[in-house]
């Protein structure tokens, strides 16, 4: 039952995540290769707030403010470049920001890592035990997926949209595409501090070793699989990877098993991520968009 | 309306656009012709601010636009369409339309929670003059269809109308019936000539003599990038520098 | 490393900072020429193919694994057959990866192919920790002495560096520009389709072009693993300094990566006389982030 619901939390936890990038990635055609840095930049900011005693529900916000606003300030010099350019770019700032955590010992105690981080009280209500974290991590999965669903389905989504299909006639049209680029890379920036921050409550560890390329590969294949730019895709590649990136704890397997599995499962995800480029980018679910009954081509 | 002065744009050691001084007036279609390689296509990426000049000025309404950004040209008024159809893909027909108003109050991200009212009207308002359009061009079948399985024509006529959602001062046409049939054509040329009565202007290249001595009310010669004709159509169409251009003679 | 008290009498101070100034400046170098050759390999595979490679650097530390593989029991060949043999893996590897990866997306966009080549550096990275593990190893040589002057010492190790660098340079130099392979290869990093139409046979020449930047990768991996260690993480870090090692050359301009990779090597070395130690890796990131954005080709391209 305890692995159930730690199984729960996670899927939840990376859900909030993947959404976040699936703004991005799927919705503005932004490919951020380093969108593991704001959920370490969240969760080192929560968790030095807290341990500090700053009450969590500051600590929350202000670790969504870093978030959004390193995402803003990344977002300045890597959006001047042109697709796989722009993912390299977003990816070399992901490891600087990873080496920072590593080297700033006087501030995130470096390898060492932060433990002990308290669970969060919110409005006086302490959520310690599993099923009330999970109860406080799935209220915030609701509101992340119910506030990206009215912003992509709004003027401002349908932005975003054109310019991932196509930034000239966008910009032809007169929207502003580097505006609705920086605020698309803020929100998702944010809501990725979001993740992160849950989740360093809930392990109350963080360490630098946690935001790797990993987490990036991932989050991405969650998106990918799942498919990007639909609302739900983040939701099912969560459910199916994280299950099977935590099937391993299942088995309950002796170390020395561990010590082959665990890369191997990594190299399925890695394998993955090759097929799905080759057989199926767009992923498991498509967009909506009727294809049949495209037969009346009309006076063409 | 639109005033070009003395423009010149060089790529590498390729003189594009020479020297080129035109004039268009309110309410006016005016056609632009030329050779392949004239600079047609040049003259409209200046305007529309793709690519900043070397020398000169532009003008609209009275307003120095050269060097602006290309949303900052389109935001005065100046929409385009391109030679290869820019209709966006992946998204419906509809969705092409409804994205085309600007400054839409629901682009914005605070008012999406304070002004839910506002932005719905908007979207109704925008919903019935995009269904307006689409009727008018016999694509209302095709409006929940994603653009890319839209034919070459269709997509051309989406572009348009497209276009004419943003309620445009003018509107520059890049080869507007290139690769489409005859009767799509007639279609198109009534529908410029509808949108024409609402008081729009109209800056057109085309290869297709028909249409420029229909539509234009004023024509634009361009050759290697410099302007060696103007007048009504039918003076073009007699001019002798005209007619060697396009030979080559 | 700092140098003897053997040319320096008085101004001891100085002079053992300006010998270690030029420690430093040797270590770059040879740092430099084993990062030249992977940012040949990358820039090869660039200039033909039109993409980077994101999974070069498993390249680099597969070779350096081959030989291990090779020269530990139960294998145990001796250095120049197994070298030999190293190479020939990485080779192999290398012409597999496209023949499974990157052959089925040829015509894909670069953002699909930048994933495609994530996902096979994971896989690839994965796959050297399946085998063996992720502790540190190294082949076991002993760190032989070398030569000292003017208060700078020398390696043999580091000493082979050189010579193999000079040797793959040449190598790659005639081959570029004497040989009709190298002018197919030229001819296709120009313009692929016009090539084609041509009749040069892209397929055998971009193979080519594969087993050469294997094998520059593999050397390149194994001369860093003499001179350090081996480990599966070893990959991505020098991928982004091959890459940094590119766009400083110049993307697809050999002799570019060979200037591009010792200034790195350079900047490396130098750097950390000034910074944090922890950062030294961080070097290369940041210079490869700043060449991305200075460089205008790289930039969206306004309509033309």
């Amino acid at each position: 039952m305890d692995l159930f619901l730690h199984l729960c939390i996670m899927i939840a936890i990376y859900i909030i995540f993947a959404l976040s990038l699936n703004l991005e990635v799927g919705y503005t055609g932004l490919f951020n290769f380093g969108h593991v840095a704001f959920f370490g930049i969240g969760a080192y900011t929560s968790a030095l707030l807290t341990l500090h005693r700053v009450p969590f529900e500051l600590s929350l916000l202000l670790a969504l403010a870093m978030a959004g606003l390193w995402g803003f300030l990344l977002s300045l010099p890597s959006l001047r470049l042109r697709g796989d350019y722009f993912g390299i770019a977003t990816l070399g700032f992901g490891e600087i920001i990873r080496m920072v955590f590593q080297n700033e010992v006087w501030l995130t105690k470096g390898p060492m890592g932060l433990p002990g981080i308290p669970k969060p009280i919110l409005f006086s209500y302490r959520f310690a035990t599993l099923p009330q974290y999970l109860s406080l991590v799935l209220a915030f999965t609701l509101l992340t997926f119910l506030v990206l669903r009215v912003i992509l389905r709004s003027p401002f989504g349908r932005v975003l949209k054109a310019i991932r299909e196509d930034e000239i006639a966008a910009a032809a049209l007169g929207k502003n595409v580097l505006r609705f680029r920086i605020k698309s890379f803020i929100i998702g920036s944010l809501f990725a501090g979001l993740a992160g921050t849950l989740w360093a409550h809930y392990t109350t560890f963080v360490s630098p070793g946690d935001f790797t390329l990993l987490e990036t590969i991932l989050v991405l294949l969650i998106v990918v699989l799942g498919g990007k730019g639909t609302e739900w895709g983040p939701v099912w590649g969560a459910i199916v990877l994280i299950f099977f990136q935590e099937s391993l704890r299942f088995l309950r397997l002796p170390a020395d098993w561990t010590r082959y599995l665990a890369p191997l499962q990594q190299m399925i995800l890695g394998g993955l991520l090759i097929l799905l480029m080759i057989f199926r980018p767009e992923g498991l679910i498509r967009e909506k968009g009727k294809i049949s009954n495209a037969g009346d081509k009309g006076d063409q | 309306m639109l005033e070009i002065k003395g423009i010149s744009k060089s790529f590498g050691g390729i003189r594009a656009v020479s020297d080129c001084t035109l004039e268009l007036k309110d309410y006016t279609i005016t056609g632009l012709i030329g050779p392949n390689g004239s600079g047609k296509t040049t003259v409209f990426n200046l305007i529309t601010g793709s690519i900043p000049p070397d020398k000169g000025e532009i003008y609209f309404e009275g307003v120095r636009i050269d060097g602006q950004l290309p949303h900052e040209v389109a935001s005065r008024g100046i929409i385009r369409t391109f030679q290869l159809t820019r209709i966006f893909p992946k998204m419906t027909v509809l969705e092409n339309m409804l994205l085309a108003p600007q400054h839409q109050t629901g682009e914005a991200l605070w008012p999406l929670w304070v002004k839910r009212k506002r932005i719905q009207k908007e979207e109704k308002e925008n919903l019935r003059r995009a269904l307006q359009f689409i009727e008018m061009v016999g694509l209302l079948h095709l409006k929940d269809q994603f653009a890319e399985n839209l034919s070459y024509g269709q997509q051309k006529l989406l572009e348009l109308v497209r276009a004419m959602m943003v309620e445009p001062k003018m509107i520059l046409l890049d080869e507007p019936t290139a690769g489409i049939n005859p009767s799509l054509i007639r279609k198109m040329m009534a529908m410029i000539l509808k949108i024409r009565e609402s008081g729009k202007g109209f800056f057109i290249i085309e290869h297709n003599m028909d249409v420029i001595i229909e539509l234009c009310d004023w024509v634009f010669v361009l050759d290697n990038g410099e302007k060696i004709a103007e007048g009504k159509p039918k003076e073009i169409q007699n001019d002798p520098r005209v007619i060697e251009a396009y030979l080559g003679v | 490393m700092i140098g003897s008290k053997g040319l320096c009498p008085q101004n001891l101070i100085f002079c053992l900072k300006m010998s270690f100034l030029f420690q430093s400046i040797l270590n770059g170098v040879l740092a430099g020429c084993i990062y030249a050759l992977f940012a040949m390999g990358l820039t090869l595979i660039y200039g033909v193919l039109g993409f980077v490679n994101f999974a070069h650097g498993e390249l680099i530390m597969w070779g350096a694994y081959f030989l291990y593989l090779l020269m530990e029991k139960p294998i145990g060949l001796p250095l120049p057959s197994a070298l030999a043999f190293a190479l020939l893996l990485t080779a192999l590897m290398g012409t597999g990866v496209d023949r499974f990866v990157f052959r089925p997306l040829r015509h894909a966009n670069s953002l699909t192919l930048l994933i495609a080549a994530l996902g096979l550096s994971f896989l690839l990275r994965n796959g050297a920790q399946f085998f063996w593990g992720a502790e540190i190893r190294t082949y076991g040589f002993e760190i032989k002495r070398g030569f000292r002057f003017l208060d700078i010492s020398i390696t043999l190790n580091q000493m082979m560096i050189i010579f193999a660098t000079i040797i793959s340079i040449s190598f790659v130099y005639l081959l570029f520009h004497r040989s009709r392979l190298g002018k197919s290869m030229r001819a296709l990093s120009d313009n692929l389709e016009l090539a084609r139409v041509v009749g040069i046979d892209s397929k055998r020449t971009i193979r080519f072009a594969w087993i050469i930047a294997s094998i520059l990768a593999g050397a390149g991996g194994i001369l860093l693993a003499l001179d350090t260690n081996l480990q599966p993480g070893m990959g991505l870090i020098n991928l982004v300094k091959a890459f940094a090692a590119t766009l400083l050359g110049g993307v697809g301009n050999l002799w570019g990566a060979l200037w591009g990779g010792i200034l790195i090597g350079l900047a490396e070395n130098l750097g950390v006389l000034v910074i944090s130690p922890g950062y030294k890796d961080a070097i290369a990131f940041g210079i490869m982030v700043l060449m991305l954005l200075i460089r205008p080709s790289v930039l969206f391209h306004k309509q033309e």
